[in-house]
């Protein structure tokens, strides 16, 4: 199986071993928590005390800073800067630039919102890093996920890696016939052309004949369907969702209680 | 143009030893086959032919040059290379101007790339065909126009991976056409084949490949011959081969002909 695209890391670890519906519980759990909870630091406390704890639970901390440096932080940071510039909030101005008036309230808004962010997208990439794909759809499948719309997620998975080892096939019996893919820019663009005609025309094939393939498993017969892989979940798994289930609760009781 | 391959050793990234210290010569106007079993390294060092394909260790001449010192594109003038499958290369609205692709990116003038074109056309027997769309046409013709674009670059030299595959017999007949028409204008051809009888018609030289090394490498003849060590490739010498074998000749036949002649005397 194709795995260059997907996220996963594989390790031994607690949280790999989890039921996927508990890290997908666990996601949510956190999401919903770092948006309601009507303490201003709690996002922050998150981060510190839930997300990086867990990455170093699941042994995947380095692929964890990892995406966080490239990937989450510089979104985080651009969404405070045009937040903390633009937000058109009353009160205590911290300097004057032209027409931008940042106060200090929109800066600590910006602030927060900016957490949750990180929050956000670094739950999920916690997710994917310690749970396949595959293992993910099927156990939601198990649990009544309607199995087309599993199939749309992991096929788009597998499709990506497949259509560019074949752009890399395409390219090569280009060159073969003398086609020049270096050089100038309008030379650069040029050379595409002869590239989408097979890429796209070939990948159409392909998914009528994946199609023909999965319906000739019985992929649309309505009969129960067996799984090859049994996915683990125990007692612990449930403790742990109803655990956040109830944490959820509490969070939006206090929201509502103290406004 | 002859092809000089020097202890050519070939790793691919992800760590597999493809080849492992192949020296061959191929001269000027051969018809050489390769055959062996799959993954014996057949396509990875024809892909080192024209530059697809950089050597780990080891050198590849096209006659004075060193692929590594010519782009893939440049090669292309000395080596045509006609990929397994004929849908990653297609891409023109007519067979004409997909014919005209390769002649032109090598720069000659137009009266040439038309006389070219129109040659490679006739060769493959598409010159009806020149204004139809590759894709309305079957598998097997879209092939032919493969081949043709290939052919249309008159190189000296000219690979076919896999000419025959899921070809029917009237198609073979035409790709032997082609290859036996190249090699009356003195062009080297070097075909990748399972097709043992294909190779046994219409190639004087076969090299058999096994796990990234050379197994045999001869006149057709003496390799087909070679019964025992052929299987330890996985490739059977043709039907008339091991009959002939059977009945005792004292030499190895390989077509009608020859079996004939052998059974006669």
């Amino acid at each position: 199986m194709h795995e260059r695209l997907s996220f996963y890391v594989h390790r031994e670890s607690f949280l790999h071993h989890l039921n996927p519906l508990t890290k997908l519980t666990l996601v949510l759990g956190l999401i919903l928590v770092a948006f309601m909870a009507p303490f201003y630091w709690t996002p922050h406390f998150l981060i510190l005390f839930a997300i990086i704890p867990l990455g170093f639970l699941g042994r995947v901390a380095y692929q964890y800073f990892n995406a966080a440096l490239k990937l989450i932080l510089p979104a985080a940071g651009f969404l405070f800067i045009m937040q903390a510039l633009f937000q058109p909030f009353e009160g205590q101005e911290l300097f004057r630039f032209y027409f931008l008036h940042p106060t200090l309230e929109s800066v600590m808004f910006a602030f927060s919102n900016a957490t949750r962010i990180i929050v956000m997208v670094s739950s999920f990439t916690l997710l994917l890093l310690t749970t396949h794909p595959s293992e993910l759809m099927s156990d939601l499948t198990r649990r009544g996920l309607p199995p087309q719309f599993a199939y749309v997620i992991i096929s788009t998975l597998q499709i990506l890696p497949q259509m560019q080892a074949k752009a890399q096939t395409i390219i090569a019996a280009q060159r073969s016939r003398g086609l020049d893919t270096d050089g100038s820019f309008v030379k650069r663009v040029g050379a595409l052309v002869p590239l989408v005609g097979p890429l796209v025309f070939g990948s159409l094939v392909e998914v009528e004949e994946r199609a023909i393939a999965i319906e000739a498993r019985g992929f649309t017969s309505t009969h129960p369907k067996t799984s090859l892989r049994e996915i683990p979940d125990s007692n612990l798994d449930r403790i742990i969702r109803w655990f956040l289930v109830v944490i959820v609760i509490v969070t939006v009781g206090l929201k509502i209680w103290l406004s | 143009m002859e092809i000089t391959i020097s202890n050519l050793q070939f790793s691919y990234p992800a760590g597999v030893h493809a080849l492992r210290g192949i020296s061959l010569e191929i001269n000027s106007g051969e018809q050489v086959a390769i055959v062996g079993q799959n993954g014996a390294g057949k396509t990875t060092l024809v892909k080192h032919f024209n530059g697809l394909l950089q050597p780990t260790s080891g050198s590849v001449l096209i006659g004075d040059w060193d692929t590594t010192k010519y782009s893939v594109s440049k090669l292309a003038r000395r080596v045509g290379y006609v990929f397994q499958n004929p849908d990653e290369q297609l891409f023109c609205k007519t067979v004409g101007e997909e014919v005209a692709f390769g002649p032109k990116n090598l720069g000659y003038d137009k009266a040439r790339v038309e006389s070219l074109a129109k040659d490679a056309l006739a060769m493959t027997e598409l010159s009806e065909k020149t204004e139809t769309n590759p894709y309305d046409l079957s598998a097997t013709w879209r092939k032919m126009v493969a081949l043709a674009s290939i052919i249309a670059m008159d190189t000296d030299i000219v690979i076919f991976d896999e000419p025959t595959t899921g070809q029917d017999a009237v198609n073979v007949a035409r790709i032997a056409h082609v290859v036996k028409t190249l090699r009356e204008r003195g062009k080297t051809v070097i075909t990748i084949t399972h097709d043992i009888d294909f190779c046994a018609e219409n190639f004087e030289r076969v090299i058999a490949l096994s796990q990234g090394k050379v197994l045999l490498d001869g006149q057709a003849n003496d390799v087909l011959g070679q019964e025992e060590i052929l299987a330890t490739t996985y490739v059977d010498p043709p039907q008339l081969t091991r009959l002939g074998k059977r009945l005792g000749f004292k030499q190895t036949v390989r077509n009608q002909e020859e079996f004939l002649t052998a059974l006669k005397g």
